[in-house]
């Protein structure tokens, strides 16, 4: 009996009589299905053509608004909902590093969709990867073959991007300069990958780095969205 | 950091400065402890493979006891020896006035000679039968001594209502309430109230450490907890356990004699635990989706709204909650009810509400289960054949009935659509506890106001 990585109860998985005749090793959800039933999946046709969000597939308000560069388009799996919550404060600030394993196979499918030359994960800043031991989002992506295409600029004592409202949000400078020589993007397809779309600000700051360096289009995927 | 800070704690770091002369007597253990194949924290004592754990930078991290700040295997537990650095009282700190008891009375002196002499004991005392105030007496000596104490439980309710009952019958003595969500900063005290996770974070600290309800979840489930309370007293120090209902481990230690036990059948009013009585229904949860309580429970719910008593209702689940809410809106639609569970953000008024008889009816999952008192109320269980209803959870709800001594009865009914061997021990327990006292004399003669 496997315990829930988020609430610790006991799943009671029965095995269907598939399983029982296949005689393959099962392999164990990580969380109980009380867990994953929280989950509020965005579905691709219903979901904001700038940000991702649930929506109709027009623009959402914030998007009408304001989004640079503007042929930058979003995915988001996810709500941003509490049990996301729950999940990212495991994962990220108490640092339980398993955690990166429950999203996986959803997350290489999702990549694989978009048929990118380029798969680059957000980096986080070299105080913050010492503290964690790792990148959030390069776990999420373990199975898949990434380049670490960005890095953050040595700036002094950024204040974390959760800690301001919108308006603070979107006056944050560019926080990333190129980790590679800007000819491996050119005329390259690259997907961007975050944890949380939030204002969008910190992955269009990448992007916008990406397409001046020569990408022939950049596209973004994050686990949530809110 | 200050050094007293650091008595008798442990603090996770890197590196560690103390201000004053004391950096010599700092001491430092690994965090962690690696073998070929297991790492084993050295907070929690909990062992995980090696390929779970690991981090991209090659350190490994335990997945025990995140919640109390991460251990990874680079960092080290610091602690300063505990010097009881406590103000020696020459008259004793109690200001408590209260009577025990003669039976109460026997058990506090057992109390006493136990944490003089540094031993593991349990106390065995029926539900509503005064176990804290049988402590007092022991403490006070302690106290005196200049010794430092603990008292830990492993529901945060427990705690935070143990505190103001310390905070008056010790009312000289300097206190803290440790738990997850605190806002006040760790200080060094003498007297240490706090969840048993918060032992995780002492070391060799405490002279006498009190676990209250410890068959309750999560230290009876939690190897980890078990350690940390070991290890959160000194090497010589006392260690008392408390429960109405103890674990067949606890009861088994106690047949093989590795554990010393004093024991109290009778509640301190002299009156009989109120007996458990079973009625059988049949699938209670299909009567509701129809807005409508079973009938025995309707029949029960009349009796008790004509004498006009206030009720706890437990259910098996948060999610039994709504219907049977709407249920008895429906068929009895003047009846003030209001539900609780563990994620409920308004818990705590809620619970006040009842206890100042603003409500006729609380709905609740096993949270109120223990540690709660309300004054005059009967009690219902829906669905008592529920697993998660233990043998331990049953008697403890029961036990909710008839504590106060101006009111020491009340009904205390169960509704399950068959009977199981949790409820046939349930009552079992409550006949046997009631005749043992009625065979020691324990009920009728000496009931006190």
């Amino acid at each position: 009996m496997a315990e829930c990585l988020l609430c610790h109860r006991n799943s009671q998985e029965q095995l269907t009589l598939w399983q029982l005749l296949n005689f393959q090793p099962v392999e164990h959800s990580l969380l109980c299905r009380t867990c994953l039933g929280s989950l509020e999946a965005i579905s691709p046709e219903q979901a904001c053509a700038g940000c991702g969000r649930a929506w109709s597939d027009q623009l959402c308000t914030d998007c009408v608004q304001w989004r640079e560069p503007s042929n930058f388009k979003n995915r988001a799996m996810f709500q941003y909902n509490d049990l996301l919550k729950q999940y990212m404060s495991q994962y990220k600030f108490y640092g339980d590093y398993r955690l990166r394993k429950v999203f996986q196979t959803r997350i290489v499918h999702e990549v694989n969709r978009f048929k990118a030359d380029l798969v680059v994960p957000i980096p986080i800043d070299a105080a913050t990867q010492q503290r964690r031991g790792f990148n959030q989002v390069a776990g999420l992506l373990e199975p898949v073959k990434t380049v670490e295409g960005l890095m953050t600029l040595e700036s002094d004592k950024q204040q974390p991007q959760s800690a301001k409202n919108r308006q603070e949000r979107l006056k944050s400078k560019q926080p990333f300069k190129l980790n590679l020589k800007a000819e491996k993007f050119n005329k390259k397809r690259v997907l961007i990958v975050d944890d949380i779309y939030t204002t969008g600000r910190t992955i269009r700051h990448a992007a916008t780095l990406l397409l001046d360096a020569g990408a022939s289009e950049v596209m973004g995927l994050t686990l949530a969205h809110g | 950091m200050k050094e007293k800070q650091l008595f008798g704690r442990q603090v996770l770091a890197d590196t560690m400065s103390v201000e004053t002369n004391q950096q010599s007597r700092l001491i430092r253990r690994p965090a962690m402890i690696e073998t070929s194949q297991w790492v084993i924290c050295q907070r929690c004592s909990q062992k995980t493979t090696k390929q779970e754990v690991r981090l991209p930078n090659s350190h490994y991290y335990c997945p025990h006891c995140f919640q109390l700040g991460r251990v990874t295997s680079n960092l080290w537990l610091w602690s300063l020896p505990e010097p009881n650095q406590f103000v020696q009282c020459a008259a004793s700190p109690l200001t408590w006035t209260g009577e025990l008891t003669p039976a109460q009375d026997a058990c506090s002196r057992q109390i006493s000679d136990i944490f003089a002499a540094g031993k593991t004991h349990l106390l065995w005392a029926v539900t509503g039968a005064g176990k804290t105030e049988m402590l007092f007496h022991g403490i006070a000596e302690a106290l005196m001594k200049g010794l430092r104490v603990g008292i830990a439980s492993p529901r945060i309710d427990v705690c935070l209502e143990l505190a103001p009952r310390f905070q008056a019958a010790f009312s000289g003595i300097s206190q803290i309430v440790l738990y997850g969500e605190m806002e006040r900063p760790y200080d060094y005290c003498q007297l240490t109230i706090c969840t048993t996770h918060q032992l995780l974070r002492f070391y060799h600290a405490f002279d006498v450490l009190v676990i209250d309800e410890v068959d309750a979840f999560p230290f009876a489930a939690d190897p980890g907890l078990n350690y940390a309370a070991e290890q959160a007293k000194k090497e010589s120090g006392a260690l008392l356990y408390l429960t109405a209902t103890p674990s067949k481990k606890l009861q088994r230690q106690e047949r093989q004699k590795k554990l010393s036990v004093s024991y109290l059948p009778a509640r301190y009013h002299g009156h009989p635990l109120p007996e458990i009585r079973l009625k059988l229904t049949s699938r209670w949860r299909q009567s509701l989706v129809k807005k409508r309580l079973p009938s025995p429970v309707k029949t029960i719910l009349r009796k008790i709204t004509s004498n006009q008593r206030h009720f706890l209702l437990f259910v098996p689940h948060v999610k039994d909650l709504e219907g049977v809410q709407s249920a008895l809106k429906y068929q009895f639609p003047d009846m003030e009810v209001a539900t609780v569970h563990a994620g409920d953000e308004n818990r705590h008024e809620k619970v006040q509400q009842m206890r100042n008889g603003e409500l006729d009816c609380l709905v609740t999952t096993t949270i109120l289960e223990r540690g709660v008192t309300f004054a005059n109320i009967d009690v219902i269980v829906l669905g008592a054949d529920d697993a998660v209803f233990s043998t331990a959870a049953l008697v403890q709800i029961a036990g909710r009935a008839g504590r106060k001594a101006a009111y020491p009865t009340g009904l205390v009914n169960f509704f399950a659509d068959r009977q199981t061997k949790a409820i046939k021990e349930a009552r079992r327990q409550i006949r046997f506890v009631n005749r043992k006292a009625q065979k020691e004399g324990l009920i009728g003669g000496q009931s006190r106001g």
